[in-house]
């Protein structure tokens, strides 16, 4: 059923006919759709399988990072060393090997070029250095697992932010339908009318200088917390738009009067009616969110409007890691290869999941 | 001021500085001041030399403050006086201030506050128009109508009360006394000042013609009086400078061996070392990425010339912030920075110093013993003793330049080693020294550079170590140095007679303020003095590479 104003998707509610014809006849009575949508996920081994990536890759970062960190790099992830050395083989080698410029009587210069970090050691050195060091000689192994999990973090909480946020929107919006409507939708479309990545830079380069401190809410500059609540505001729309369009649709079906019948107030239906009912979406559109998030936490941070040095994200180690291209591309490349794995991973997990929740259903994000 | 960057100025303020003429312009008049020909050498002439370029500001001289507009502006715009075409720190140098558009330097009272030029005759401006008297006082007036970074540098001239209480709205300035007929140029200044030449140097006084629009003029630029003129311009992307077809010779300056000067403007250092690497263009403005710095040099080596500039770069402490209001808190930092490291970081583009001046001033005498050799523990202590451990403060940097990104960034892990919680603000250069020189920003302590404008100590103590000369917007004294005895030592050496402003003990005297203000009072954590490179293309032959006080000089390239 197209509901007006919503392009993005088309919703059905399933029949337990077509239910059946989707199970290909094997039997669904008494199975919630909660089930039926497991037993297709479990079939779905691709999407599985990249589930499982992805929290490997989840695993790494939460989990392993500080054992890495402890227990092989012996630093941690902020831990600058541009004037140390490590032992290879008895000899000594300059983490960020040495320069200097020196002049002749006749103004001649002469230049011993320096200033470029230690590569890829790969266990010559123990642990240390194992995928070099960066620009102020930290070890971008400990960084890459740390990045990954600001990068994460903030996808991840951004992503919830913005989900619970729109869900209350959206659920005002339709249910309530007049001035509430038109107000939120406006709101969607001013947010909506600003590309994402250039909100973000706005909002996250003004917030990045002296932090955000009215009323009880101090969050200080440098704080993860800015771009997490920077990209959950630029995404509000972009899971607010396609929600309040499957409430209105849903808002006047009988099961609705039904309960407003029986006496039901507006919060109750809209939590306990309205609610589980868009559920399905809200899953499928998290997962999307999830992965935008994550992509533009990396862009943001590689403009540098997102994660501030020295915390590290895979955005500000490519950004770090580019200058270094010719010398050591690993530096920008390892960031990249995360940051491709990852994404890949939630998006191909996020379609086994809309397959899963709702077979016809063409829920996606546009952009 | 000129900056790999752009710095608006309320600046130079040079004001106070006040005093005597150089030393070779004192009671000058007649002759024409000992210039050598710097023309350009028979059969070096050809058709286009291709560069790429960094950024410019503004294609205005009237505007721009910004090195890599000035670079070539040396070959277009002429003030009354330039200084010499030569290899800096080589040979004669390029301080010597010769006559350019004036036909010798000028005839001055004792105190040098009364300067009489007389304008060479016949020349013209590329448009065809006539060189006049009343174009300079024009200029100057132009200047403050477009509320110009350098109007700050004329403000010792009598009569410019009015134009500085409303600049846009400037009419006159009593004392400069133009005749056209006579060709004569009388600037009559309030008290002395030791700089003023070199004022006369930068492309806020260089002429154009008065028939100029008195607004921001870029499409094309304002008619020149120089060898060339930029016959298109497009922000971002290119300029073209051809020979000025009115132009009639003068010593001293090159006519240039181009007929044109073609650049791509980009300040991507790697893409504009490859296209020279690939002979698309002859030469580099742009220093080379410092990561390629060694392959490029061991493949390219007898292409790439480096050069040493009248630059400092610094860690200003704000000392009207906690906790760098505390000398403790300052001479902490300055023994947590490693000045080998940041060379390194730097690709080794520079030496360490320790003091604000660089060494190629006369006024410059190292200082010895190294006076905060690096050690963590003894800043450590200082932290501790300056009662501010575990204060959480504000570190700013560039963001878009790799080697002040990580100068900035090293400078926060120093510092979180000491003992505070750093806390690090990254800005994009276009924005960078406007946000931090606001008051309101309150930016505790960061990156900082000077490139000379002109080469007195001036243009470093009264700029930026000059408590007088602090400002609520667009500062440049970051650290908000303001000492009774340095502003009282600055004023005095600002306003000394002519013919003792460059003497033995004035030297001295300079040399002595920069001690004082770096050891007493630890005003800055001054960290390297910075080389940078030239980049050419095989048929081009780096012998004719002059790098002169605005740095190589594009009409004096020559081919092989």
């Amino acid at each position: 059923m197209a509901t007006p104003g919503t392009t993005q998707e088309e919703f059905t509610l399933d029949t337990a006919a077509e239910l059946a014809a989707e199970e290909g006849g094997s039997k669904i009575e008494g199975k919630s759709p909660w089930v039926l949508a497991g037993r297709r996920l479990r079939r779905n081994y691709t999407a599985l399988a990249f589930l499982g990536i992805f929290l490997l890759v989840l695993f790494l970062c939460f989990v392993f990072a500080p054992v890495y960190s402890s227990q092989l790099s012996h630093v941690g992830p902020d831990d600058e060393n541009a004037s140390g050395v490590i032992h290879e083989n008895g000899k000594t080698i300059h983490v960020i090997s040495q320069g200097g410029s020196t002049f002749s009587g006749t103004g001649q210069v002469h230049l011993k070029a320096g200033g470029i970090p230690i590569g890829p050691q790969l266990g010559a050195s123990g642990v240390a250095y194992f995928f070099g060091a960066d620009q102020q000689g930290r070890d971008i192994g400990t960084r890459l697992l740390y990045g990954g999990r600001n990068t994460l973090f903030i996808g991840i909480v951004a992503a919830v932010i913005c989900t619970v946020v729109a869900i209350l929107l959206a659920l005002l919006a339709a249910y309530f339908g007049g001035a509430s409507d038109w107000i939120i939708s406006r709101a969607f479309d001013l947010i909506w009318a600003f590309p994402v990545i250039l909100l973000g830079i706005a909002l996250g380069t003004a917030l990045n200088i002296n932090g955000f401190h009215h009323g009880p809410i101090n969050i200080a500059a440098g704080s993860l917390w800015i771009p997490t609540f920077v990209i959950a505001f630029v995404f509000i729309p972009y899971i607010g738009r396609p929600l309040r369009g499957q409430v209105l649709a849903l808002r006047n079906r009988e099961f609705i009067e039904a309960s407003t019948a029986q006496g039901a107030g507006p919060l109750r239906i809209m939590f306990t009616e309205l609610l589980p009912n868009i559920a399905s979406s809200v899953l499928v559109l998290f997962t999307l969110i999830v992965a935008n998030a994550i992509l533009t936490e990396v862009a943001l941070s590689f403009l540098g409007a997102g994660v501030q040095p020295p915390k590290p994200s895979w955005g500000t180690m490519i950004a770090d890691g580019q200058t270094f291209l010719s010398s050591d591309p690993w530096f920008a490349i390892l960031p990249g290869i995360m940051i491709t794995i990852t994404v890949i991973s939630l998006n191909v997990f996020g379609d086994g999941l809309r397959d899963a929740l709702d077979p016809r259903a063409k829920v996606k994000m546009e952009h | 001021m000129r900056t790999k960057r752009v710095r608006s100025v309320a600046v130079a303020a040079v004001v106070a500085a006040g005093l005597a003429l150089v030393v070779s312009a004192c009671g000058g008049g007649g002759s024409s001041g000992g210039n050598t020909t710097t023309t350009s050498a028979q059969g070096k002439t050809f058709a286009n030399l291709k560069v790429v370029w960094g950024p410019t500001d503004y294609l205005d001289p009237g505007l721009s403050y910004k090195l890599e507009s000035w670079q070539i502006f040396q070959d277009v715009y002429l003030g009354l006086v330039d200084k010499r075409y030569g290899t800096c720190g080589v040979g004669a140098g390029c301080t010597k201030i010769i006559p350019a558009i004036a036909q010798s330097l000028p005839k001055s009272n004792s105190d040098g506050t009364d300067l009489k030029f007389t304008l060479r005759k016949g020349l013209k401006y590329s448009n065809g128009e006539s060189v006049k008297a009343s174009d300079f006082k024009n200029t100057i007036i132009r200047d403050f109508k477009l509320n110009s970074p350098g109007i700050g540098f004329f403000s010792n001239i009598v009569g410019i009360a009015s134009c500085e209480a409303n600049p846009t709205k400037c009419k006159s300035i009593s004392g400069i006394i133009v005749n056209d007929q006579a060709g004569t140029v009388e600037i009559k200044l309030m008290k002395p000042q030791s700089d003023f030449l070199y004022i006369l140097t930068t492309f806020f006084a260089a002429l154009v013609p008065s028939s100029t629009p008195q607004k921001d003029t870029e499409n094309p630029p304002p008619a020149a009086d120089g060898p060339y003129y930029f016959s298109s311009y497009k922000p971002n992307h290119s300029w073209v400078a051809q020979r000025n077809p009115h132009w009639k010779p003068i010593p001293g300056i090159p006519n240039g061996n181009p007929d044109k000067i073609t650049a791509t403007l980009s300040g991507d250092q790697s893409r504009s070392a490859q296209l020279v690497q690939s002979n698309q263009v002859d030469y580099d403005e742009n220093t080379l990425p410092a990561d390629r710095l060694k392959q490029l040099q061991s493949k390219y080596g007898p292409q790439i010339h480096l050069w040493r500039t009248a630059s400092t770069n610094y860690f200003f402490m704000n000392e009207r912030t906690k906790p760098f209001n505390n000398i403790k808190a300052r001479q902490a930092v300055n023994y947590a920075i490693n000045r080998q490291t940041l060379v390194n970081l730097y690709g080794g583009l520079g030496t360490p110093t320790w003091n604000f001046l660089p060494p190629t001033y006369p006024q410059y005498k190292k200082l010895t013993p190294t006076p905060y050799p690096y050690n963590l523990q003894k800043a450590k202590q200082l932290v501790q003793q300056s009662g501010t451990k575990g204060m959480t403060i504000g570190v700013y940097t560039e963001s878009d330049f790799q080697n002040r990104k990580a100068a900035g960034e090293y400078l926060q892990g120093q510092l979180n080693k000491i003992g505070w919680h750093a806390v690090m603000h990254e800005l994009s250069s276009a924005n960078y020294f406007v946000i931090v020189g606001n008051q309101k920003t309150k930016a505790q302590i960061g990156f900082d550079d000077w490139f000379e404008d002109y080469p007195y100590p001036t243009d470093w103590f009264t700029v930026l170590q000059y408590g007088p000369n602090i400002h609520q917007i667009h500062n440049n004294n970051n650290s908000n140095v303001d000492f009774k005895d340095t502003n009282s030592t600055i004023n005095h050496l600002g306003t000394l007679p002519p013919g003792q402003a460059f003497s033995a003990s004035t030297d001295n005297a300079w040399a002595n303020l920069d001690k004082t203000l770096m050891l007493k009072y630890t005003s800055e954590a001054p960290f390297l003095n910075e080389v940078i490179t030239s980049f050419f293309s095989t048929r081009m032959n780096p012998q004719c590479d002059i790098f002169t006080d605005l740095f190589s000089d594009a009409a004096q390239m020559c081919l092989k």
